[in-house]
């Protein structure tokens, strides 16, 4: 069976059903990134529990169904514009940084380009820098190509090695700039936004996979959390070559994301067969009554 | 030497033997550091970058090692943890130990932590400094759903016996119950049986038979101080069992029961009787049968 990454997947938002179709559809790997809730959080406790739900619960809750969770720490653009919570939150990400299964900061840069954006972006660049960890950059959904190639500034005065940065959310627009400045170029397929399959598809096949990743970035939005095994269904379907598949639905994530040496395909080939039954706490996902879905040996992910 | 820095050196010394001599550099080095420059965010970052340094591989103990360990705490049982856990449990060690300082990181620590970290957290809480302040949080961390962490307060550690008052160790047995964890690897469990303990143990088995499900063999071990008529007619059901392992765990709380009526009630049943009087029906055994055969 065809192995998956999801590389940019907001799961804490995502139901049980969500995992059981993304596990059949091949998703052998996830990266969270920290990001916003829908609404902005007024207390620095929020996100406290939140970057803890990232390296606790909801990795505990993804293994359940066979899917390796990974994360990213980072404040979000549209949070550091409340520059006293943004300040605390700060104080926070060393905390979270260095932990186990955390492959980037991120997802940071701009959304409405303001000034306390650009300051706590630049402080998010030197942490990234300390803590040795590749950087996940998000790019405004409005002005977005002045805002993309104004990331990339950026990270350019810091001195970020552009092969330790991912660039998110490209379109046809974006995506020549990043590429050519050596950065890795992601696209989020979205329904009814950003990119859908075919518009990937076309761009697969005029850049070639170098560099390039596909992801979902599903949350509590309108959004398909098996958008990246359709997506590269349709690239065999249209005629790309299977190697470019793999390099842009699975292994150029790994690529990047595994500079961070906390990513590891070894997490999911010799992983432990799916074992519910060992996990019939008091709320977990399992209700009573429901029956525990054990794999055998023979059941593992193989390539 | 305080406790504490007798078990850090142990530690130290069982690590030195297994680890890379580059990984123990880094520990050294983390821990002079905070014995020179306690800052809380390098702490931190040590704690979680222990990661990077050292594997989740058993340590492996001499059988003097689990001597010495059982002298230092009793009931310290490292053979249980791994590398990881031993090098974070060093460098929590290292943390100068002023009381309302050091018990801020550590919390700072609890609520931060990920499953990994939680997990050698709890586990070294018999080695901790100042341990009523953290019953608190030995008690809160009981209601995690994560297994890892659930087991790394409940089994093989010495802390919640010897710290935990009765209802708050009555719910510690019954989950364990509930998630099906080995209750032969809860510490002091027999010493620390007690009659509302028998009464939820003897509930919980009628509502899975109510739900047509099986019933723990270990369970019956909490009823057997407090035989009485109710605790006798479900250990008679439970002779009639179909599973081997339950009919022995049934016979193995009346043998022990010591009454007249169970021994009248054994008679039939000899043959398991015997095998009970040779060790080789044990609640250990039966325990260790279930978790292969049935968890």
């Amino acid at each position: 069976m065809e192995m998956y990454i999801d590389p940019h997947i907001h799961l804490v938002s995502r139901t049980t059903d969500d995992y059981e179709a993304m596990r059949k559809a091949g998703i052998v790997a996830t990266i969270e990134p920290a990001f916003w809730l829908g609404q902005p959080r007024t207390e620095v406790g929020s996100f406290k529990d939140y970057f803890s739900t990232l390296v606790g619960w909801e990795r505990f809750r993804a293994s359940q169904f066979g899917i390796v969770h990974y994360c990213t720490m980072g404040l979000n653009s549209k949070e550091a514009n409340n520059v006293a919570l943004a300040e605390q939150v700060m104080e926070l990400l060393p905390l979270y940084a260095g932990k186990e299964g955390v492959v980037a900061i991120g997802e940071i840069g701009y959304d409405d380009q303001t000034e306390a954006e650009d300051r706590f972006y630049r402080l998010q660049l030197e942490l990234a820098k300390d803590v040795e960890l590749p950087v996940l950059i998000h790019t405004p959904h409005r002005d977005k190509k002045k805002g993309t190639t104004r990331s990339m500034d950026v990270a350019d005065e810091h001195g970020m090695d552009p092969g330790w940065v991912v660039v998110d959310h490209n379109n046809e627009e974006t995506v020549k700039e990043v590429l050519d400045r050596g950065y890795w170029a992601a696209f989020t397929i979205y329904p009814h936004t950003k990119m859908g399959s075919e518009r990937m598809v076309e761009i697969v096949k005029q850049y070639g996979p170098e560099r390039i990743i596909v992801n979902s970035a599903a949350d509590w939005g309108i959004s398909d959390p098996i958008a990246v095994p359709k997506t590269a269904n349709l690239m065999r379907k249209m005629g790309i070559p299977e190697e470019h598949v793999r390099l842009t639905t699975y292994q150029n994530a790994l690529t990047v994301f595994g500079l961070s040496g906390q990513m590891d395909e070894n997490d999911w080939l010799n992983a432990a067969p799916i074992d519910q039954t060992k996990k019939l706490g008091g709320n977990s996902v399992l209700r009573g009554g429901q029956v525990p879905r054990v794999e055998g040996p023979a059941d593992r992910v193989e390539n | 030497m305080s406790v504490q820095m007798e078990s850090k050196a142990f530690l130290l010394e069982v690590l030195g033997r297994s680890a890379a001599q580059k990984s123990l550099s880094w520990l050294q080095g983390q821990m002079e550091k905070l014995a020179t420059e306690p800052v809380p965010a390098k702490f931190f970052l040590a704690f979680s970058q222990a990661s990077r340094h050292f594997k989740k591989e058993a340590l492996a103990l001499s059988d003097a090692d689990k001597a010495k360990a059982a002298s230092l705490v009793e009931g310290f049982e490292p053979a249980f943890w791994n590398e990881l856990q031993a090098a974070r449990t060093v460098l929590l060690l290292s943390y100068p130990q002023e009381k309302a300082k050091w018990l801020e990181v550590v919390n700072q620590l609890f609520e931060t932590g990920d499953m990994y970290e939680q997990q050698a957290l709890y586990a070294a809480l018999p080695l901790m400094p100042f341990p009523e302040d953290l019953l608190a949080r030995a008690i809160d961390g009981c209601r995690t759903n994560m297994t890892l962490i659930f087991d790394a307060i409940a089994l093989n550690n010495p802390f919640p016996p010897r710290y935990f008052p009765e209802a708050n160790w009555n719910q510690l047995v019954l989950k364990s119950i509930f998630m099906q964890r080995p209750l032969y690897r809860i510490q002091k469990l027999d010493e620390r049986r007690n009659p509302a303990l028998a009464d939820i143990a003897s509930d919980f088995a009628h509502e899975r038979w109510a739900a047509g499900r099986p019933v723990m063999p270990e369970l019956w071990r909490l009823v057997v101080p407090y035989l009485n008529d109710r605790f006798f007619a479900d250990l008679k059901k439970v002779l009639k069992s179909d599973d081997q392992m339950e009919v022995e765990a049934g016979i193995l709380a009346l043998y022990q029961c010591q009454s007249e009526a169970a021994k009248q009630l054994l008679q039939s049943r000899s043959e398991e009787v015997m095998a009970i009087e040779y060790g080789e029906i044990t609640w250990e055994k039966l325990g260790a049968d279930f978790q292969e055969k049935r968890a």
